[in-house]
């Protein structure tokens, strides 16, 4: 009972913060994307429910098997994220930052640097996470680039960051 | 043919009266589809132009939406401000390049008076990362001084060297601050921008003006003569919103990040381009059905065309087989129903075309107010596209009164039954 007070008092107080800092919502992740000369930064968050289909502590092998296995999905950047092939785009650097089962929620967060020989050619984005993952619906985008901000909801049926 | 085509205008202007009506409904059908999508792309093109240049607008936590309608388009209003030391600590952080202060509230003859920085004029972009430019003038200096934009200045006749007085608030008739005028030292050259409308003032002349004043009213007894002014500490203790440019494009997110989680006040950054596209995404649907809605009407417009021609053909059955018995063809009687409809459609596209133009001559300055400018000019790409389907689609209706002479023409004799 106390513990729940607790909960629902913290949940309250960090509200305001907490909604304009981090937003969960099954099935949707956030793309931040900065494409600027020569490099391609992307920053995705992704409800670990829409990646394995739970959001606790593996309890099983079954469980710990898909973590593994998405894990190695979210760290294959070459496969994830496919730029315009004429711009000579490879990657730089992945970072993928598993949820460590603390909270209400848990998020996996990524961050993928590209470098691109001939950014001029640059001019869109594609993505593979639909494929790989089921259950997510959409990835609500922002981009900062040569052209200006904008942004795009990627869905399974539109998998590219265009701009 | 030339005889055939005499004989059809003849005709066609004998009917003139139910001929001039279906016109008219095309007419005022083409000219609601076109203007539904001149809006469209003229709004989408003049919001994203009015804030080319500045990655981050902040302010008090609000709306995205709202905190841009208000500091970039100067229509709304602010829920709250933001504190000054909050402006001052985001203007020196590492990774901001650049930072504008902007204060909003009061006005002159109906347009918003904005209190800002010189860097201002240095700062701020339009279009295609244009800069400002002044037609006249140059920016200010003093404490009441003031730049006028180009639409401020054309349509209340004002020149460098003229003095006017801001009304506190929005209403035309507000409160004035009379005891302070301004000296107009700068015109901005026009921009199709928000800042057209816009009369910029030096942030500490918005203290200033208010030193005298609180709650909304001048204090009674107590007067500061302007000469006076400048021995106060003019710095504002809140501003409504601020702009920022960054040094590097890769930091937005995370000074956005830093920003909403700001530890000071609740503020809000907002990336413009952003919140315009999430303005478009939810606008969308509207968009859509509105464009669907004038479609609908285009087709209503049309088939009362083809209803006008097919019931016309009844009392141009003796004026037909008259034509036949002159040697006309049925290919001809064909031809001749088809053009008729045709040129009705091209006269009617024509004139609801022609009736746009009136139209953004005459509404076009009241929907500048809201930051919309729709610029008289000849039709874009798209909606060429649309003029060649009216007219396709016209060309078809057109097709069906044609066909049904074609078949009486061949049957009717020159003895109708009745």
């Amino acid at each position: 009972m106390n513990a729940q007070v607790l909960l629902a008092a913290t949940l309250i107080c960090g509200m305001p913060f907490a909604h304009a800092q981090h937003k969960h919502v099954h099935g949707e992740g956030r793309l931040d994307a900065v494409i600027d000369e020569g490099s391609i930064s992307l920053d995705v968050e992704l409800p670990l429910d829409a990646v394995v289909g739970f959001e606790r502590a593996p309890k099983n092998d079954k469980q710990k098997a898909a973590l593994a296995g998405a894990e190695k999905i979210l760290n294959d950047a070459a496969t994830l994220w496919q730029p315009t092939p004429a711009a000579g785009c490879s990657v730089q650097s992945v970072q993928v930052g598993m949820p460590k089962f603390d909270g209400e929620h848990a998020d996996i967060d990524a961050n993928y640097v590209f470098h691109c020989a001939d950014p001029a050619e640059l001019k869109a984005i594609e993505t593979t996470l639909f494929k790989h993952f089921k259950r997510l619906y959409r990835l609500e985008t922002q981009r900062s680039g040569p052209v200006g901000q904008g942004a795009q909801r990627l869905t399974p049926k539109k998998p590219v960051l265009v701009w | 043919m030339r005889a055939v085509l005499l004989l059809a205008l003849k005709s066609a202007w004998a009917r003139r009266l139910t001929l001039g009506i279906a016109l008219v409904a095309i007419a005022l059908a083409s000219a609601l589809l076109l203007a539904v999508e001149r809006v469209r792309s003229d709004a989408r093109a003049s919001f994203t132009q009015s804030v080319s240049g500045v990655d981050l607008v902040v302010g008090a936590r609000s709306g995205a939406v709202q905190l841009m309608l208000y500091a970039v388009f100067h229509s709304g209003s602010a829920t709250n401000n933001m504190r000054w030391e909050s402006f001052e600590a985001l203007a020196t952080h590492p990774a901001v390049d650049w930072a504008v202060p902007l204060s909003l509230g009061d006005g002159h003859r109906g347009f918003p008076v904005l209190g800002t920085s010189a860097a201002y004029f240095d700062r701020l972009r339009y279009g295609d990362r244009q800069a400002l430019t002044f037609s006249a003038g140059k920016p200010f200096a003093e404490v009441f001084e003031a730049v006028l934009g180009s639409e401020v200045a054309a349509q209340l006749g004002y020149r460098p060297g003229d003095h006017i007085t801001l009304s506190h608030g929005m209403a035309e008739l507000g409160p004035e601050h009379a005891d302070k005028p301004f000296t107009v030292v700068g015109i901005l050259a026009p921009t199709g921008t928000p800042v057209d409308r816009t009369v910029h003032v030096d942030l500490a002349a918005i203290t200033a003006i208010h030193l005298d004043w609180a709650g909304g009213a001048p204090l009674p007894g107590l007067a500061i003569p302007a000469e006076q002014v400048r021995k106060f500490d003019l710095q504002p203790q809140e501003i409504t919103a601020m702009l920022i440019g960054l040094k590097s494009r890769g930091d937005v997110f995370r000074l956005q990040r830093h920003i909403n989680g700001y530890r000071g006040e609740p503020l809000l950054a907002v990336m413009p381009g952003v919140a315009l596209d999430e303005l478009w995404q939810t606008l969308a649907t509207v968009e859509q059905t509105l464009f669907a809605l004038s479609a609908l009407v285009v087709a209503v417009g049309l088939a009362g065309l083809t209803a006008t021609l097919l019931a016309g053909l009844n009392e141009r059955r003796r004026e037909l087989a008259i034509l036949r018995a002159l040697g006309a063809g049925p290919r001809e009687i064909f031809m001749m129903l088809t053009v008729e409809g045709l040129l009705v459609t091209a006269l009617g596209v024509f004139l609801g075309a022609a009736l746009l133009a009136a139209g953004i001559v005459t509404l076009g300055p009241l929907l500048r107010e809201y930051g919309v400018h729709l610029a008289l000019r000849p039709p874009a790409a798209n909606e060429w596209g649309l003029v060649v389907s009216i007219l396709t689609t016209g060309l078809l209706a057109s097709l069906v009164p044609g066909w049904r002479a074609w078949q009486i023409s061949l049957a009717d004799g020159l003895t109708p039954r009745n």
